[in-house]
C-alpha cells in the first residue's frame, strides 16, 4: 500500500512540474521546476529498485546539466515578453495534440491483453545490490560501448570549449606555473651599505 | 529502538518506522545544529588565540554563550528583500544551501550498529548530496539581483563545481580501496588501528579530499568569493536577518559534514587508534576501554579536522581566482586520476591493507 | 497496486507534456533544450521500468548511456547557443533566417 501511496504522490508531482516548465514565464523558473522533474524522477527510479542510477541521474543532471542550464540562462539576457508571442494562441491546439498522444499511447498500453510481466513486482533478495549488478555487466558484455561513451564525453569536452573559448588580442595574463616556480634567489638580492652618519 | 509494547502493536508498520526514523533525524539534527553554533565560537576563540589576543569572553562564563547572542541578534534583525528581486528564489536559496549539509547525515555512521539509513549506496549518496550545494549559491547570487551578487555566486559556483570533481576522483579511489559503497563497510574494513586506515595507501587521495573540501566549503585561503576586502560579501551581500544566518549555519555545516566525512572514509570513523596488533599489550589493563570503538573516537577526528579548517584560515593568505581554478582544474584532477590509476595496480596485485 | 502500465502511462504523460512544450515554445531556444531533457526522461522511464519488470539488466545499462549521451548533447547545444548569442544578441529562433555569403 505505502508504495502505492509513494508512487500516486510522486508521479503526481512530477506532471505537474513538468506542467510548469513550459508554461512558466521565466527561464529560470522552468529551470527550477525540470530540477524538481529530475528529483522526483530519481524517487520514484529508487521505487523501481534503480538505486545507482537514481542517484547518477540526480549527480549528473541536477548536479551539471541543470547547473550549465542556469549558467547560461543567468548569463544570456533574454526577453521574456517576446519570447511568449505565439503562445495562448497555439494553446488549444497544443493541448489537443499532446491529448491525443496521451489517448493513443495509453490505449496501447491498457487496451492489449497479454502485457509482459503486468503483476506486482517479485521481491529481491536483501542484500542484492544494483550497483553490483551493473558493475557485473558493464566491464564485461558491454564495455565497447562504455569505452565509446567515454570518448563521446571527451568529444563534448573538447567541442564546448573550442565552440566558446574566444582569444582576446591584446589581453595581459598572468602565467602561474613561472609566479609558482619562482626562487628567492630571482627575487631578493642582498646589499651591503655602510652606515650613514652625520659627520 | 525499543518503544513501549502498547505503541507498537497500536500502530501499523510503516508509522513505526517512520516514527523512529524521525526521532533519530531529530536527536541527530539537533546535535548538529548546536555544533554549528559552538563551532563559530571556537573558530573565533581559536583565530583570537593564534593571532596573540583572546576571542570572544564577555557573553556567559569564558564567553561560552556567545554562539546563543549571535543567534539572537540575527534573528531580531529584519530581512530586507532587495527590490525587484525576485522574492521565492530570494527566500529558498539559503534553505537550498542548508538541506543538503544536513541529509548528508542520513548515512553517516555514528558507531558500531547506528546508521539512521543503512544504504548501499551511500557513498553515491553523498555524492549527489554535494552537488545539490552548488544551487544555493547560484540562485542567492541571481535572486539578489546586483552586481556584486551575481558576479560573487557565478566565481564562487564555478569553483564549487571544479573541485567537486577532484573529490568525486577522491571517493572513487576510497571505493576501491573499501570495495562497497555503503559507509558503514568502509569503516570496517579500515578496523585495525591507524597503519590500517586509508589515509596511508591513499595519501595523495586524502591531501586532495580534505583540501578540496576546505575549497568547496569557500573557506580561507579559497574564499576570494566571499571574502570581505574581495568582493564584500559575495553572493550573500543582500542577505541579512534570518537568511543570513541561516547561510551562516549551512557554511557551518558543510564544513562539518566534509570532516566527518574526511574522518569516515580516511581516518576509520568510530574506529580506535589503539585498536590493531601495536597496542595490543594494553589489553587486560586498566587502559583497555582505549581500544573500544565508540561515537567518540569519530567526535576526535572530526574535531581534529575542523581545527584544521581554522588553522588554514588564520594562517595562509588568500589565494587569487585564477589560482584557485588552475589548482582545481591543472593540479588536483591530474593527482587523482594517477593515483586512481596507482591503486588499481595496487589492488590486482594484493598490495595493501585491503583483504581482497 | 502499481504495474508496469502505471509506469508506462507515467512515461507517455512526460512524453506528450515535452511535444506539447516544443509545439507551444518554438521562439525559446533555451526551453527547447529543457523539453527534450524532459523527453530523454520520458524514455529513460520506460527503460527503468521494463528492466524491472522483465528482470533483464539490460535496460538500466541503456539508461546510463542515454544519460551519459544526453549530457554531452546538452552541453554541447548550450555552448552553440551561447556562441549564437554572442553573435546574434537574440536567442529567438525565428531570427535565425539568414546564411552568411
Amino acid at each position: 500500500m505505502v508504495p502505492s501511496v509513494l508512487f500516486a504522490i510522486f508521479a503526481g508531482v512530477l506532471v505537474l512540474s513538468a506542467l510548469g516548465v513550459i508554461i512558466a514565464r521565466n527561464p529560470v523558473h522552468s529551470a527550477l521546476l525540470l530540477i524538481l522533474c529530475f528529483f522526483t524522477s530519481a524517487v520514484l527510479w529508487l521505487l523501481l529498485e534503480a538505486e545507482f542510477l537514481a542517484l547518477v541521474l540526480v549527480l549528473v543532471y541536477v548536479g551539471a546539466v541543470m547547473v550549465l542550464f542556469l549558467f547560461v540562462i543567468m548569463m544570456l539576457d533574454v526577453n521574456v515578453t517576446r519570447m511568449r508571442e505565439g503562445f495562448t494562441r497555439y494553446a488549444p491546439l497544443g493541448a489537443i495534440v499532446s491529448g491525443i498522444i496521451i489517448l493513443q499511447l495509453a490505449g496501447a498500453i491498457w487496451l492489449r491483453s497479454g502485457l509482459p510481466a503486468a503483476e506486482p513486482l517479485t521481491p529481491r533478495e536483501a542484500g542484492h545490490s544494483n550497483t553490483r549488478e551493473l558493475g557485473a555487466v558493464l566491464y564485461t558484455e558491454h564495455v565497447y560501448a562504455f569505452e565509446l561513451a567515454a570518448f563521446i564525453l571527451l568529444l563534448a569536452i573538447i567541442a564546448a570549449i573550442m565552440l566558446t573559448l574566444r582569444q582576446r588580442p591584446g589581453l595581459k595574463v598572468q602565467d602561474v606555473s613561472a609566479q609558482v616556480k619562482v626562487q628567492r634567489k630571482d627575487r631578493v638580492r642582498l646589499v651591503k651599505m655602510d652606515a650613514e652618519k652625520d659627520s | 529502538m525499543n518503544w513501549p509494547a502498547g505503541l507498537e502493536q497500536a500502530l501499523p508498520e510503516w508509522a513505526l518506522t517512520t516514527l523512529t526514523s524521525l526521532v533519530q533525524i531529530g536527536v541527530v539534527c539537533l546535535v548538529l545544529i548546536l555544533s554549528v553554533a559552538f563551532l563559530t565560537y571556537f573558530e573565533r576563540k581559536v583565530i583570537g588565540f593564534m593571532q596573540n589576543r583572546m576571542g570572544p569572553n564577555r557573553v556567559g562564563p569564558r564567553g561560552l554563550l556567545q554562539p546563543f547572542a549571535d543567534v539572537i541578534k540575527l534573528l531580531m534583525k529584519e530581512v530586507i528583500v532587495p527590490s525587484s528581486a525576485n522574492r521565492f528564489l530570494f527566500v529558498i536559496a539559503p534553505v537550498l544551501s542548508i538541506a543538503p549539509a544536513l541529509a548528508a547525515w542520513a548515512v553517516m555512521p555514528l558507531f558500531p550498529g547506528f546508521v539512521i539509513a543503512d544504504i548501499d549506496a551511500a557513498l553515491l549518496y553523498v555524492l549527489a548530496l554535494t552537488s545539490m550545494g552548488v544551487y544555493g549559491v547560484i540562485l542567492a547570487g541571481w535572486a539578489s539581483n546586483s552586481k556584486y551578487a551575481l558576479l560573487g555566486a557565478m566565481r564562487s559556483a564555478a569553483q564549487i563545481i571544479a573541485y567537486e570533481i577532484a573529490m568525486g576522483f577522491a571517493l572513487v579511489g576510497v571505493l576501491m580501496a573499501g570495495g562497497s559503497l555503503n559507509l558503514g563497510a568502509i569503516v570496517e574494513a579500515q578496523a585495525g588501528g591507524p597503519l590500517s586506515w586509508f589515509w596511508l595507501p591513499l595519501f595523495p587521495l586524502f591531501i586532495v579530499y580534505f583540501v578540496s573540501g576546505v575549497a568547496e566549503t569557500n573557506r580561507a585561503p579559497f574564499d576570494v568569493a566571499e571574502g570581505e576586502s574581495e568582493i564584500v560579501a559575495g553572493f550573500h551581500v543582500e542577505y541579512s536577518g534570518v537568511a543570513f544566518a541561516v547561510f551562516f549555519l549551512a557554511e557551518y555545516a558543510n564544513m562539518i559534514l566534509i570532516a566527518a566525512l574526511t574522518a569516515v572514509l580516511f581516518l576509520g570513523g568510530w574506529t580506535s587508534p589503539f585498536a590493531g596488533s601495536m597496542f595490543s599489550f594494553l589489553d587486560g589493563s586498566v587502559l583497555e576501554f582505549l581500544r573500544a570503538s565508540g561515537l567518540h573516537w569519530l567526535a576526535l577526528k572530526t574535531a581534529f579536522f575542523l581545527f584544521c579548517f581554522l588553522w588554514f584560515r588564520a594562517t595562509f593568505p588568500r589565494y587569487r581566482y585564477d589560482q584557485i581554478m588552475r589548482l582545481g582544474w591543472k593540479v588536483f584532477i591530474p593527482v587523482t586520476i594517477v593515483w586512481i590509476f596507482v591503486e588499481g595496480v595496487m589492488v590486482v596485485l594484493g598490495v595493501g591493507p585491503w583483504s581482497s | 497496486m502499481i504495474t508496469l502500465a502505471h509506469y508506462l502511462t507515467l512515461s507517455a504523460v512526460l512524453f506528450a507534456i515535452s511535444v506539447a512544450g516544443i509545439y507551444l515554445n518554438r521562439k525559446n531556444v533555451i526551453l527547447l533544450l529543457m523539453c527534450i531533457e524532459l523527453q530523454l526522461l520520458a524514455v529513460n522511464f520506460n527503460f527503468i521500468a521494463f528492466s524491472r519488470f522483465l528482470d533483464d539488466v539490460a535496460g538500466q545499462v541503456f539508461v546510463f548511456f542515454i544519460l551519459t549521451v544526453a549530457a554531452a548533447e546538452a552541453a554541447i547545444g548550450l555552448a552553440i547557443l551561447v556562441v549564437l548569442f554572442r553573435n546574434r544578441r537574440s536567442i529567438n529562433v525565428d531570427e535565425l533566417d539568414s546564411m552568411k555569403g
